[in-house]
């Protein structure tokens, strides 16, 4: 990153933005005009690869550490970094099982949720992956004050997404009769929700940690192993609602 | 080179008496069903398997040992000799052939034991907690599994509670029979006499009593059986009355956890049932009339007995006229 | 004594306690207030306990220190990379980063789970020894057989975790693990498992086995919830722990050693870690969906609501099954890694051996509806997880015949560790063969659910971790200690151990083909199996006996055993060149790997050295 200036990784990370936006956009139509699946996997998989590489960053797992002093904190900040894609990987299998246990009990079929919301949350979820992303960027060219705007619009965001799910989709969802205890829909939609959920909770008092850590000045330009795990974790629990989002609003035909 | 071509020699008859160990200790049960003799086939190409596999380990195993073994102020090494990849590729190829054609043996033979047959027969089997009942075509159930020699029979079976499974140790076959759904096993007796269904899911407290008698029978003395049933059945549906109930309360395996002497099982003893007080789980009572009675049997979790756990009684596909007699003949359990 | 009030272990304990009845009465309150019944047959609500056994497992984390440094990094309070352990068998209770003592903690916590889990295995053998109910009610029988299968399981896990944490940083040329705190983690998370795991027998038992199969499991009483917290719990050791071992494996190893100068362990061990990373996380996932379903009345596995039981045998096996090779993969490595050792040959064929390891794990991943067989899983899917399931006899294979082939010409001692290797070798060769009788389907349709399955994984259990742990223990409890066990009682122990045992699971197998079902409290008198019962009940209490005399052996040895600071194997791996116990930070910076591990027998040849002026002891050849 150091080379690199700061201007023009900010405006990747935008460019990178509109492309999930609009690929979100024809995946909501695919997904209403055709009903392919195969073709919203496609758009799945290019979402997933540009938010892991652009905003995770999984390339810097391969970068070449000989000559670094394994006691120094670039080496050990590469060990933390590949620890942490571990964690992930390993927490990606609960929500692979989430998956199989829906598409193995619902088949194409998918509960009769409200799109309207669907479609907003997943958007506010986009937007704070963005400022995330904006945050981790600054605070790598050593501007505190582009990092504490971003972070506290990342965490704004972040609780946004949580009401909206956890206070406006379930209630309406009860709403329509779909309970955790009414039918196998409605346990798997409120079992892959309240998961998610429950990620994004712990990834918001993380943000919030290390938000009031970078605002003691606790980071820096070469130090920041901190902000970055967050961001990486944050953009994580966007990567798997890319997944989610459409196998519960999108797929098959509602019930 | 000397102690390989020993081994060598050694591991044949090893093997050989292994195998014939094995095989002349009747390991498997008698053959009762024209499955077994096929699931036998396989197992007998297993034992060969492991018998020679067995030696292929553990004679030059032992060799070693005896041979190579360190001599009293010998300190010096092995020898040194790090691998040799033909001999390695052998021995991960040819496993790899064993088991394919093992493979297909094993496919084959499964293929063998599930041929239907056009004319086979079909008994409806309902497990519950823990007992067996059997739906024969001739319209009557009971909880004795009848099966005429040297026919198919196919055997729909369902689960009214937990997931239990069919097992007759001298048919080989085992299948697990689940609640919401049927699952289907064939069966050709070939033997006459009598067997057990024996339960080889876990299924709770009794998992091990729930069995229940097969006979295996001459054509003849079948049907001879199942008129009789029959007849005995729908005279007893036209006579009703507490006779009748007793007789259906025996088919559908009440008895396995309501006792009529006053002893405490899984359920409520009917002894003195009828006309109480009938304590309920929300604290209020009930008085054992025939419409309570009634509910219990076509819903049981309508009302709940206080101290029993809810959804344990299954709901049973009784008609309207064999619960009207089941509950005059409880009303008789002064 | 006041010392042990001090130590972590009981912080923690009692802080389980205060989190179980806070949390447990933060629900109550709730639901007197919402008006729902506040209190249950066994005095708290179902809801209740749950929460309150999830707290408990949270307090005593709190409670015992193991989340201190955590706390102080959100505070922004830079912690030291390590820290002083307390002298003496203290710094056993307490939370220590140094992964030797981790691995000890392990090791001592498997040893203790294996004692309780047999207990169990002895109550229930002696009222199986004759048909009938003698002195167990049903519901204590399936509850103690249940308990066996799943205490014996955890420690499985926690004990596989002793040997690698103990030995994998040692065998690498490592100072620590890639995580220290995370390790510690891992460690300290198992004890309230446990207590949860047990504890189930005060909340009416459970009564499904180990395998936790809904619908019984959606009615079986709360012990079950106890059941499903405790085994969730463990995992999170499980996972952590084998992601910890990855990194290690791929960030700590000493200069010059590259992927095929590993000790031979220390594939296994990653191939092992690759597992428990991943797999792990199904079975908690459904037992947290049958806990829900519990709870809330979430219809996953209920077919009245559209649910599907199979789909929870599917989560579970995807797991269950790969975690049978978690068992074994590292005992293995131990069978592969003393051979060399004691033959003075190197190991035939080192890079299939290491190969086959990632073999069986990764086809291990596709087999696991093995176990579902009969359980009307899609027919059609019966023949292509029969192949898979047979395939992986290879890998294995080429274990046995590596091991054959290193044995072949060598100059064999057979000295207590080597002995269990031996007996390890065999057993697992026989529990290992009666794996693909019950992988081809229609032979299994026979043996599923019988005694001749609980015959065969005692088998490749015992010979896949047990022997080889035993093994392990033997052989390097010098290097912990600084002294060794009693050759004497060691070998008592063996042939105490070893035959019994064959008895033992031969008769297992016998009975279970001539109708004998698993999971029974009583048995049909007319299947005439009352003496081979007697039978396995007689060979338990000898596998006991030979349990108990290890236990003296390893007690007395710690102050009384014979000295032993050297390389008293003459083995050529890193720990042994440095003496024993070992030192604090293992290495000194300058270890260097300069050959391969295995070249017994090649003259003048080296596998590490260190500088001179740090150099622990001139660095033993080969050869005498
Ligand atoms: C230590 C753990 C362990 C290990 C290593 C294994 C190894 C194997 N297991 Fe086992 N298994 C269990 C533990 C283990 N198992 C447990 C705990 C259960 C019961 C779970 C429960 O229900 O409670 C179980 C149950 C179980 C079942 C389900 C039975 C049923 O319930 O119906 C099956 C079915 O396929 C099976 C198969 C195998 C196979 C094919 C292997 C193979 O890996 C074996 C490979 C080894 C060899 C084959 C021997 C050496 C090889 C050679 C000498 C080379 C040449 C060999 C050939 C060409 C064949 N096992
Ligand atoms: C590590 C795994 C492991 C180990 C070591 C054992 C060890 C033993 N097991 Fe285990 N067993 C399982 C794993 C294991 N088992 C599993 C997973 C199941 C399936 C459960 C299920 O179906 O759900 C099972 C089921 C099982 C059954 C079938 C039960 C049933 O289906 O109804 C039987 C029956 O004989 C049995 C017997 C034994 C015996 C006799 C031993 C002996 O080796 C034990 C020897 C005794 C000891 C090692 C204890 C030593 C004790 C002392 C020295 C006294 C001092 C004690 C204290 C100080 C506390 N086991
Ligand atoms: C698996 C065990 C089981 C079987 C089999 C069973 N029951 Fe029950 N039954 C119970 C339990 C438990 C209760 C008490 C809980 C409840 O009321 O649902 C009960 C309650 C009842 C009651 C109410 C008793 C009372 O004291 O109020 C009646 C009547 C009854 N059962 C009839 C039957 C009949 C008729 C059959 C057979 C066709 C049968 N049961 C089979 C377990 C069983
Ligand atoms: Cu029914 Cu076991
Ligand atoms: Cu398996």
């Amino acid at each position: 990153m150091e080379h690199t200036n700061e201007a023009d990784v900010l405006r990747q990370g935008a460019i990178v933005l509109v492309f999930l936006a609009v690929l979100s956009l024809i995946e909501y139509f695919i997904a209403i005009a055709i009903g392919a699946v195969v073709l919203l996997l496609v758009v799945i998989i290019i979402k997933v690869g540009l938010v892991m590489y652009y905003y995770m960053h999984i390339a810097k797992l391969g970068e070449d550490t000989t000559g670094l002093d394994p006691h120094g904190y670039e080496y050990k900040t590469g060990t933390n970094r590949l620890g942490l894609w571990l964690f992930l990987l390993s927490d990606a299998f609960v929500f692979g099982g989430l998956a199989v246990a829906r598409f193995n009990l619902l088949g194409l079929n998918r509960p009769a949720l409200n799109q309207l919301l669907g479609l907003t949350v997943t958007a506010v979820l986009l937007m704070s992956s963005f400022f995330m992303n904006r945050a981790e960027t600054s605070m790598a060219h050593g501007d505190r004050r582009g990092f504490i705007m971003g972070m506290s619009i990342t965490l704004l965001l972040g609780m946004v997404f949580v009401a909206g799910v956890l206070g406006v989709e379930w209630p309406s969802a009860i709403r329509e009769g779909i309970t955790p205890s009414a039918s196998a829909a409605g346990a798997v939609f409120f079992m892959m929700t309240g998961m998610h959920a429950l990620h994004v909770v712990t990834g918001l008092i993380f943000l919030g940690i290390v938000l009031h850590k970078g605002m003691r000045g606790l980071y820096s330009t070469e130090k920041h192993w901190g902000v970055e795990s967050a961001a990486v974790y944050w953009h994580f629990v966007d990567v798997v609602w890319i997944f989610f989002y459409p196998a519960l609003y999108l797929i098959g035909k509602s019930l | 080179m000397r102690h390989i071509v020993i081994v060598g020699i050694l591991v044949i008859p090893t093997t050989l008496l292994t195998y014939l160990g094995l095989s002349a200790s009747s390991l498997m049960p008698l053959e009762g069903s024209a499955q077994a003799l096929i699931v036998d086939q396989m197992w007998n190409w297993d034992m060969i398997a492991i018998a020679f596999l067995f030696s292929v380990i553990v004679v030059p195993l032992a060799y070693s040992l005896i041979v190579f073994r360190r001599r009293k102020g010998d300190t010096s090494d092995g020898v040194h000799d790090e691998g040799n990849i033909k001999l390695e590729v052998t021995w991960t190829i040819i496993p790899l052939l064993l088991v394919t054609f093992y493979a297909y043996l094993g496919a084959y033979t499964l293929g063998e034991t599930r041929t239907p047959d056009p004319n086979a027969w079909v008994v409806n089997v309902t497990a519950h907690q823990w007992a067996w009942a059997f739906q024969y075509p001739e319209g009557f159930s009971s909880t004795e599994l009848h099966l005429p020699e040297h026919k198919q029979v196919l055997l729909k079976m369902t689960s009214l509670d937990v997931i239990h499974s069919f097992w007759v140790p001298e048919f080989r076959v085992k299948q697990d029979v689940l609640p919401g759904r049927t699952t289907e096993l064939r069966l050709t007796p070939i033997a006459l006499g009598s067997f057990k269904v024996r339960c080889a899911e876990l299924c709770g407290l009794s998992h091990a009593y729930m069995e229940a008698p097969v006979l295996v029978t001459s054509p003849a003395d079948y049907d001879a059986w199942a008129q009789q049933q029959a007849t005995a059945f729908n005279a007893l549906l036209a006579k009703g009355g507490p006779d009748a109930g007793k007789a259906f309360v025996a088919q559908n395996g009440c008895a396995g956890c309501h006792s009529i002497d006053g002893t405490r099982m899984t359920g409520p003893t009917w002894r003195g049932l009828f006309g109480s007080e009938v304590p309920l789980s929300d604290g209020k009572t009930v008085k054992a009339d025939d419409a309570y009675l009634t509910e219990s049997i076509k819903d049981p979790n309508a009302k709940i007995v206080a101290g029993f756990p809810a959804n344990v009684m299954p709901k049973f596909d009784l008609t309207d006229q064999q619960i009207k007699s089941i509950v005059s003949y409880i009303e008789t359990l002064k | 004594m006041r010392l042990f009030y001090r130590s972590a272990l009981w912080h923690g304990l009692v802080w389980q306690l205060i989190g179980l009845v806070v949390g447990a009465l933060f629900v109550t309150v709730i639901r007197a207030v919402m008006g729902l019944q506040a209190f249950g047959p066994s005095l708290f609500t179902e809801p209740a306990w749950v929460v309150g056994g999830f707290m408990s497992a949270l307090a005593f984390l709190a409670g015992s220190g193991a989340l201190t440094d955590w706390y102080l990094w959100a505070r922004g309070i830079e912690t030291p990379e390590h820290r002083e352990d307390p002298e003496g068998w203290e710094k056993y209770l307490s939370v220590s980063l140094d992964h030797k003592v981790i691995g000890i903690q392990y090791t001592v916590t498997a040893l203790f789970l294996f004692l309780v889990g047999g207990s169990f295995a002895l109550i229930f053998r002696t009222e199986l020894a004759e048909p009938g109910l003698q002195f167990l009610t049903l519901q204590w029988y399936n509850t103690f057989m249940s308990l066996h299968g799943i205490v014996m399981i955890i420690g499985i896990l926690v004990g596989v975790a002793g040997v690698m944490n103990y030995l994998v940083p040692m065998l690498i040329g490592a100072q620590d693990m890639a995580f220290p705190r995370l390790n510690a983690f891992s460690y300290w998370i198992t004890v309230p498992a446990i207590v949860l795991l047990l504890s189930s027998m005060a909340l009416g038992g459970f009564d499904t086995g180990w395998t936790g199969y809904p619908p019984l499991s959606a009615r079986a009483p709360i012990g079950m919830q106890m059941f499903f917290l405790g085994v969730f719990t463990a995992g999170w050791s499980s996972i952590l722990g084998g992601l910890n071992l990855i990194a290690t494996v791929l960030r700590m190893r000493a200069k010059g050693m590259t992927a095929f100068r590993m000790p031979i362990l220390v594939w296994a061990a990653m191939a092992t870690s690759l597992i428990t990373l991943t797999a792990t996380q199904l079975i908690g996932l459904s037992f947290q969906l049958v806990s829900f379903q519990r709870l809330l009345g979430m219809g996953f596995f209920d077919p009245s609501k559209g649910g599907n039981p199979i789909l929870f045998q599917h989560l579970f096996w995807f797991y269950s099954h790969p975690a049978v090779y978690v068992f074994v993969l590292p005992g293995l490595g131990v069978i592969s890694e003393l051979l060399p050792v004691f033959v003075r040959k190197p190991l035939y064929g080192y890079r299939f051996v290491a190969m086959s390891s990632l073999g069986i794990a990764l086809v291990g991943f596709l087999v696991w509806a093995h176990h579902m067989f009969a359980s009307g899983m899609n027919q059609y899917l019966q023949v292509p997880f029969m192949y898979s399931t047979l395939l992986v006899a290879v890998p294995t294979g080429v274990k046995f015949f590596s091991w054959v082939a290193t044995l072949w010409n060598g100059k064999i001692e057979t000295p207590t560790p080597m002995l269990f290797v031996l007996g390890g070798i065999v057993v697992f060769l026989l529990g290992g063969l009666s794996g693909p009788p019950n992988g081809t389907v229609a032979t299994d349709l026979h043996l599923t659910d019988t005694y001749f399955i609980v015959g065969h994984f005692h088998d490749t259990i015992f010979g896949g971790y047990v022997f080889p742990f035993f093994a392990a223990i033997y052989y390097w409890y010098p290097k912990a200690t600084g002294r060794r066990l009693s050759e004497k009682l060691g070998k008592l122990h063996f042939w105490l151990f070893w035959p019994p045992f064959l008895a033992l699971t031969l008769l297992m197998m016998r009975t279970g083909l001539i109708g004998m079902r698993r999971r029974i409290a009583d048995y049909d008198p007319g299947l005439g199996l009352t003496w081979y019962h007697v039978g396995m009940t007689v060979a338990a209490f000898l596998i006991a006996l030979g349990t108990a005399i290890f236990l003296y052996n390893f007690i007395r040895s710690i102050k009384h055993g014979e000295a032993a600071t050297g390389n008293i194997w003459n083995s050529r791996s890193p720990e042994w060149q440095v003496p024993s116990p070992m030192p604090v930070h293992n290495y000194p910076e300058s270890i260097e790997v300069v050959g391969e591990p295995y070249d017994y027998g090649l003259a003048g040849s080296q596998y590490v050295t260190f500088s001179k002026e740090e150099q622990g002891r001139t660095p033993v050849h080969g050869t005498h």
